[in-house]
């Protein structure tokens, strides 16, 4: 365990989420504060204290928001640095399994960002107007993000705390592959029917944001967010791989593949929340945005692009498929 | 075009008035920057520096390395386990060695002697990056050996210029000549390093013909190691065995703990520095309350102005890290790191001229700037609020 | 154009110093009227103003400008309105002292989404009215009080705002100086601008422009006077 929590990676990443997490109790204190004794109506030197202090917890949120866009990548970079170290584990996927925090940690941080980027576009809303008609909404929406950050931070140091160098761990191919002869895919699909499902998703996620249909937007990407992440993991990053035994999400995060890992996710995520906020945004608020959208519908499909091309690139060079 | 646009952009063009204008004002936190991501950056330079070079030459070590030990302690290993191990399912490139330490008597010196077998594939290619140079032939035919600079320094020093007579146990001395000196890259390994044929090697230490140092094999198959291990263990009760696995890790461990140990001394600082930079920021000098008071009063906003606060930081933290970054490089990669080297090499035999292999890891480079970059902006957070809610009020006073 | 409705504004409430600097103030001015407000420094005057500028809030009361109310905004909609509508003109001319004079006067389009060229436009125009052009890249520093004044002058006016308020204009000039800005209200009175001017400098009661002269004397209006303008 020592050796872990003394990789420079771990330090550093473990030093900034403290760091933050000591802000973010701040922004946690003054929204308590806020929401006790907020009334735009008053004229009192409090009111006005309140108001700038609402200006704190943005700030406050922005800044851990922008800080925590960079973190996930080097989250995930350090994981994969840590496999040098945990027997077995010749990725990120195996230390991530290396106990029961891993997987929960790293789905916590992407719907923290999420729930963060939401809340950053309601604010926006807000203050726009002319009596912070959210302000309420906003606070008590925060407190439920800072719960899910507190749990996070607890994930984070139980996560490293419990990562043991001596017990040998899963390498991706045991943990997603068909060594076991078990199919990994949801619902029984087959590699075909999840490319059809993964294209038809597509489709079904842009006419829906063009044609400003929000609700349905909405429950599109969700679907599309999944088989993607089966997609990538079962077919297309096999062709990154070019190996068609070789499934797994992380090991394309290495320098060995040119880190286009990062590329890929990236987008998706990138993507999918841009337009789940869009929508959002226009459903309850009434706010469109034709860039945001537009920026939203060219991250998805410069992603389906990009798994796309390693399939026909692979196929031009060797004639067939894997 | 961009360029014209951020050039057009007034928002900029303010803040690099500002900036250039208030120049003083952050001269201060700069300059702690800089030397705090100076050491900080020549430290994980050197580490990861004698990190790369260490694991580089492991790369050639067998998979395995086995020897006799009697109480607890190696002794000299038969030779005859050779053909007992070759059975063994998987092995390969089964390889004796010859080596130890020669100590020079009169100042208890030593130098690490390595006997090589220079006809076997195995044990030559792991000095092969040394002895390239070598005009193999003639080295053979004399009796000579290949040293590192270190050693040569040290013979120079006491007037043995072209040979040395070694010492061996049986009371004899046997004279050597010196063949060539090691490459100074290699500097780390090679300093104390002497390289000859191996029964040269076994006649200066005294070995008998049917003992070696150990015994190096390797198994490329890693599913089978543990396996091996257990054979091993089961045919001769007095092996040692080290895997190449565990010495790596222990390398990775090795630059890892003292790294770590610098780390956690920085973290002492950061704190301490962030401290400072939270008071200093949070002095509201009744100046910048009024500037700011006086932009609030002429229609910015309270965005407006954490805007502004928020990238002055950012250009304070990127100068700082750039230039703190770009002199540690030069510092540790150009002039060798004078001073901090010693530290980390932890004054070995000889002293050490060691020359950095330059490596920059991207990923390197951003954990330097996370945990400098993340602590500062967050110190700065707040007192940058504190100004830009400065009410505009202040500007009437 | 201006509405002030029942205005009060109480300093440090709830504690032992509390004090309170306007009582129950009420005011109408019309769109291109100039009024004066005079009486002592202490009187309420410059707190009206400010709450005017929407620099600050009342502690009870409505400001309507324009159909606006401008009591309760938001900190992003005062300064927008501040950015856009007002020119203020402070008795301590509140400059920025490290930078030139086209610096400081464009400081408050920075964030107006023009870009910089123009914006460098709009303050050579105001830089020339204010007659300080000659002096454009000079640091505010070197300058001397009337000097002062016309960049404060030149910032004010750069974004061509309706309302313009000044507070103890002249109090640091001379007398020559004090003519000079009395000329520059009167051209701006001539454009169409409200114009609110607090002042104890007798130059100002006389003036051929003013609309009302307003007395105020611990926080109250004690007195209201048509001025010589009388087209209302």
């Amino acid at each position: 365990m020592n050796e872990i929590l003394l990789s420079n990676e771990v330090i550093v990443y473990l030093l900034s989420e403290t760091v933050l997490y000591l802000l973010l109790f701040v922004a946690f204190l003054a929204t308590v504060g806020l929401l006790r004794r907020w009334n735009f109506d008053l004229f009192t030197t409090e009111q006005f204290a309140l108001e700038n202090r609402s200006y704190l917890v943005m700030t406050i949120i922005f800044f851990v928001m922008l800080l925590k866009v960079i973190l996930l990548p080097y989250f995930v970079y350090t994981i994969d640095k840590l496999s040098d170290l945990v027997p077995g584990a010749m990725c990120a996927a195996g230390v991530i399994k290396a106990n029961v925090y891993g997987n929960p940690l790293l789905a916590l941080k992407i719907i923290i960002l999420f729930l963060s980027g939401l809340w950053l576009s309601m604010n926006s809303i807000d203050i726009k107007a002319k009596n912070y008609p959210y302000l309420k909404v906003k606070s008590w929406f925060f407190l439920l993000i800072f719960f899910f950050l507190s749990v996070e931070f607890f994930l984070d140091i139980a996560y490293f705390t419990h990562i043991e160098t001596t017990n040998p761990v899963s390498c991706c191919s045991v943990i997603f592959g068909q060594t076991g002869g078990a199919n990994g895919l949801p619902l029984g699909l087959d590699i075909p029917k999840l490319l059809i499902l993964f294209y038809l998703l597509f489709v079904l996620v842009v006419l829906t944001v063009l044609s400003g249909l929000a609700l349905m937007s909405i429950v599109a990407s969700i679907l599309f967010g999944v088989i993607a992440y089966y997609a990538v993991v079962y077919f297309f990053g096999t062709y990154i791989y070019a190996l068609p035994t070789h499934l797994c999400p992380f090991c394309m995060l290495q320098d060995h593949y040119y880190y286009v890992g990062y590329l890929v996710w990236g987008l998706l995520l990138l993507g999918l929340f841009l337009t789940i906020d869009r929508a959002v945004m226009q459903y309850f608020f009434k706010q469109s945005s034709k860039n945001l959208k537009r920026i939203s519908l060219l991250c998805l499909s410069l992603f389906v692009l990009l798994c796309s091309t390693y399939v026909a690139v692979y196929y031009f060079k060797n004639g067939v498929l894997l | 075009m961009p360029g014209n646009m951020i050039m057009k952009n007034a928002f900029l063009h303010f803040l690099t008035l500002l900036l250039f204008k208030q120049k003083g004002k952050h001269i201060g936190a700069v300059l702690i920057s800089v030397i705090i991501i100076f050491l900080l950056s020549s430290v994980l330079f050197i580490s990861s520096s004698l990190q790369k070079t260490l694991l580089d030459t492991l790369e050639y070590q067998s998979d395995f390395t086995v020897s006799r030990v009697q109480a607890g302690k190696s002794v000299t290993t038969p030779v005859d386990w050779v053909d007992k191990i070759i059975e063994i399912n998987g092995v390969t490139k089964v390889a004796p060695r010859i080596y130890g330490r020669y100590f020079f008597a009169p100042r208890e010196e030593s130098f690490l002697l390595f006997g090589v077998d220079f006809f076997d594939e195995q044990s030559s290619k792991v000095f092969e990056s040394l002895v390239k140079e070598v005009d193999l032939k003639s080295f053979l035919t004399t009796e000579s050996m290949l040293v590192g600079s270190g050693v040569r320094s040290f013979l120079s020093k006491h007037y043995y210029k072209e040979n040395f007579s070694f010492k061996t146990p049986k009371g004899s001395f046997k004279k050597v000549k010196i063949e060539e000196v090691l490459p100074s890259q290699s500097g780390l390994i090679s300093n104390d390093l002497i390289l000859m044929p191996i029964d040269l090697s076994r006649e200066i230490f005294g070995l008998e013909e049917n003992e070696v140092t150990d015994i190096t094999f390797n198994v490329p198959n890693d599913a089978e190691w543990d396996n091996i291990i257990a054979k091993l263990h089961l045919l001769f009760y007095d092996i040692r065995v080290v895997e190449k696995r565990e010495i790596k890790k222990a390398y990775e461990n090795l630059y890892n703990y003292k790294g770590g140990l610098f780390l956690i001394l920085y973290l002492v600082t950061i704190v301490t520095f962030m401290l400072i930079l939270y008071q200093r920021y949070s002095m509201v000098y009744s100046t910048e309350r009024k500037e700011i008071g006086i932009l609030r009063a002429v229609g910015w906003s309270i965005k407006d102005i954490l805007k502004l606060k928020f990238y002055e930081t950012v250009v304070v933290v990127f100068v700082s890290y750039i230039v703190g970054v770009v002199l540690a490089y030069l510092y540790v990669f150009i002039f060798d790191a004078p001073i901090l080297s010693q530290i980390f090499l932890g004054g070995a035999n000889l002293t050490n001229h060691v020359t950095f292999v330059p490596v920059l890891k991207f990923g390197l480079l951003g954990s330097i700037f996370l945990f400098y970059a993340i602590p500062f902006l967050a110190a700065v957070l707040i007192p940058a609020w504190k100004i830009a809610v400065t009410p505009p009020k202040e500007a009437m006073l | 154009m201006i509405s002030v409705e029942n205005v009060s504004k109480v300093f440090n409430e709830g504690t032992a110093q509390a004090f309170e600097a306007l009582h129950a103030v009420e005011l109408e001015v019309s769109k291109g009227e100039t009024i004066i407000l005079s009486g002592v420094s202490g009187s309420g005057k410059s707190t009206l103003l400010s709450l005017i500028a929407a620099l600050d809030k009342p502690s009870s009361g409505k400001i309507t400008i324009g159909g606006e109310l401008v009591s309760k905004l938001p900190d992003l909609h005062a300064s927008a309105y501040r950015a856009k509508s007002i020119g203020f003109i402070f008795q301590h001319f509140n400059l920025l002292e490290s930078l030139s004079v086209e610096e400081n006067v464009i400081a408050p389009l920075i964030n107006s989404g023009l870009d910089i060229v123009t914006i460098k436009e709009m303050a050579a125009k105001s830089m020339d009215r204010a007659a300080i052009s000659h002096k454009a890249s000079q640091q505010v520093k070197e300058l001397s009080g009337g000097e002062k004044q016309r960049c404060a002058i030149a910032r004010a006016l750069v974004h061509e705002p309706e309302l313009i308020i000044c507070d103890e204009p002249t109090a640091n000039l001379d007398r020559a100086n004090s003519l000079k800005f009395i000329e520059i209200l009167q051209s701006l009175y001539e454009r169409g601008k409200t114009i609110i001017v607090a002042t104890h400098d007798p130059l100002f009661e006389s003036l051929p422009f003013v609309g009302k002269v307003v007395h105020m004397e611990d926080g109250i209006i004690v007195n209201r006077e048509q001025g010589a303008d009388q087209s209302e």
